[in-house]
């Protein structure tokens, strides 16, 4: 994992204890240096601190970075905008958990995202339906339509395998496909699209969907000093 | 006497049950006192001609008294005579007709108003028909038809098909005016109830109001009261502002108070944007991890009073989440289809409840399905044990067979 919290770094083997901590790395620089083999990298997104660390990759840079490296990567962060969170999947992290989930849960969504699953947040399923509704996204069959309709207005997994007749089981596996297929599809998308998708002027997600994937850019900070 | 006299006039009376006694005591006296004007110009010729003229006198007497007695009595108690002046009113006419013969000449007992005594019992028998005993009523006919033939007597040879006019006269117009007296009862008696009915559903909607009004207020001041909130008591003194505003404004008899004070989404022309709106109570609640995703509906626009209804089902949905329902998540969805019908999804992943066998409190029975429906817009609750509990408002008309009717549907799994 990457946190620039030593706290966190300590005590996420003790709290999730079904996982097995490879390297507890404070920097993406760190963890290029060592290489280590895993299946999946846990990545805070705000990792530049003035203290330790003022000037290392962080937030889009971070993913890009470690997803060359071919690393799996899920977000673990209290990042709540949605439009950072959208990004960091078109980036090409698998997953988006926020910190604030119980740890239990948060363990679990780990594990399925590790286990080739992806786990994105509320917010971005949200984002993905209206590029889906504004036909930015057409790869979409009927019933996965109907899933993401479900999905989208926070119908657990039990209400929407009802409506649709499936096992919840067979719904999770629905699910976890078209999770992945859409952020596929978001990631082939330009900020361009998704603010004419969205209704935003144009511009308005450049600070988000940065391009650059070298510099170490304070991209993510809304109010700039 | 100002205010007496104001409502003598029959456009001035009330269409009601005392309303229409007092306006039949202007017709029995009308037609009684009318009956007198028709027997004044001929008593003199009457009385001269008659074979014994103070009996003449006396009979002609006693019925101008009884019709004065009975107009001034009625007009003096707003209604008509009751079932025993009613009755010594029909007896009166009977014994006029019976004692007719002694003091009318045969020769003019038909077509004159010398002889009054037919044109007399036949004002009782329209003023009389009023009376409420059926019997009383039928008896008086029949004896003032008994007594018409007897009045009659051999008078009648030659003349019968007239005579059985005159009988008919009789039945016929005691029949009409009793069908007229009952009809005209019954329709201020339906008019009575009819207000009575209203006025009852006024007050349960008063009722109905004030429960909708307070019951988010009495929620908030439940969670204030609540030790140990910590960080979200800001977010609640907010929202207790919100309802106070609400509450005074009640007080004060305002009906739409949101409209007049609200800022932000308003469109004009009465229209307001719901996703502002939504965000709004949204922000109210930010001690809960709610995810708005308002997107899809950006472009909804509804009438001012539509959103009031929907702005306080919203909070009252949240306030249930809040306080009940255990949730670690809680989504806000708005969608608008192609054919610009929108709809609302509420989805918490809480502890959820059984529809079918918990009875929906003040919040979920009156806030948001009683109001809402009232604006016809649908409500479905779909919640089960560990399910957590959707609420989706909508314009959509509900599948057939899965509404009843508060417009609720509650799926129970």
């Amino acid at each position: 994992m990457v946190d620039d919290a030593s706290v966190i770094r300590a005590s996420l083997a003790l709290l999730m204890t079904d996982l097995e901590v490879v390297l507890a790395a404070a920097t993406v620089e760190e963890l290029v240096r060592a290489g280590p083999a895993v299946d999946l990298v846990l990545l805070d997104l705000h990792l530049v601190n003035q203290e330790q660390q003022p000037d290392v990759r962080q937030g889009i840079a971070a993913i890009r970075a470690l997803t060359a490296r071919g690393y799996r990567i899920c977000v673990y962060s209290q990042e709540e905008r949605r439009f950072v969170l959208a990004a960091c999947i078109a980036a090409g992290a698998s997953g988006i958990v926020s910190k604030a989930v119980p740890t239990d849960r948060a363990q679990q969504l780990f594990l399925e995202v590790a286990a080739g699953g992806t786990a994105v947040s509320q917010s971005v399923v949200g984002i993905l339906e209206v590029l889906v509704r504004r036909d930015c996204i057409t790869v979409l069959s009927e019933r996965q339509r109907q899933i993401l309709h479900g999905r989208a207005r926070g119908l657990t997994y039990a209400q929407v395998a009802r409506q649709l007749f499936v096992s919840e089981s067979t719904l999770r596996g629905y699910w976890q496909d078209l999770t992945k297929s859409l952020s596929e599809s978001l990631r082939d998308l330009t900020a361009a699209e998704i603010e004419r998708a969205l209704g935003l002027a144009p511009g308005d997600l450049l600070e988000f969907w940065s391009g650059d994937d070298t510099d170490a850019a304070d991209w993510w900070r809304v109010h700039r000093p | 006497m100002v205010g007496r006299n104001a409502r003598w006039r029959v456009a001035d009376l009330p269409t009601t049950k005392v309303g229409v006694e007092r306006v039949f005591t202007y017709f029995i006296a009308g037609v009684r006192l009318g009956t007198i004007a028709q027997m004044v110009p001929a008593v003199r010729v009457g009385a001269a001609a008659a074979p014994h003229h103070v009996a003449y006198l006396a009979c002609w007497l006693a019925a101008a008294s009884a019709s004065i007695a009975v107009s001034v009595v009625t007009l003096a108690r707003r209604r008509p005579v009751g079932a025993a002046a009613a009755t010594a009113d029909f007896a009166l006419a009977c014994l006029l007709l019976v004692f007719a013969p002694y003091v009318v000449l045969p020769g003019a007992r038909f077509g004159t108003w010398v002889a009054f005594e037919p044109g007399y019992a036949l004002s009782v028998i329209i003023t009389a028909s009023g009376v409420r005993s059926l019997v009383l009523w039928a008896g008086g006919l029949v004896g003032v038809v008994v007594c018409y033939a007897v009045y009659l007597g051999n008078v009648a040879t030659g003349m019968v098909t007239t005579a059985m006019g005159n009988e008919l006269t009789f039945v016929v117009y005691a029949v009409v005016a009793r069908m007229l007296f009952n009809y005209i009862r019954r329709i201020a008696h339906d008019a009575d109830a009819s207000r009575a009915l209203a006025a009852e559903l006024a007050r349960r909607e008063e009722e109905r109001r004030a429960r909708v009004l307070m019951h988010n207020g009495v929620a908030i001041m439940q969670l204030l009261a609540h030790p140990g909130l910590g960080g979200s008591q800001s977010g609640l003194v907010d929202q207790a502002e919100v309802e106070l505003q609400r509450m005074r404004a009640y007080l004060r008899g305002a009906t739409s108070p949101e409209a007049a004070s609200r800022e932000g989404p308003d469109e004009g022309g009465g229209q307001l944007r719901l996703a502002e709106l939504v965000a709004r109570v949204c922000d109210r609640f930010a001690d809960l991890r709610i995810d708005p995703l308002l997107d899809l509906g950006k472009a909804v626009r509804v009438p001012v009073e539509e959103a009031t209804a929907v702005e306080r089902a919203l909070e009252s949905l949240l306030l249930n989440v809040r306080a009940y329902a255990k949730a670690e998540n809680v989504v806000v969805h708005l969608d608008q289809d192609g054919g610009g019908v929108w709809a609302l999804t509420v989805s918490d992943d809480g502890v959820g409840f059984d529809p079918a066998s918990v009875a929906l409190g003040v919040g979920l029975r009156d806030v948001v399905v009683g109001e809402l429906g009232q604006r016809g817009l649908g409500v479905v609750i779909t919640s089960a044990p560990g399910e957590g509990t959707t609420v989706t408002i909508s314009r959509r008309i509900p599948p057939p067979g899965r509404r009843d009717g508060l417009g609720l549907v509650a799926d129970a799994r």
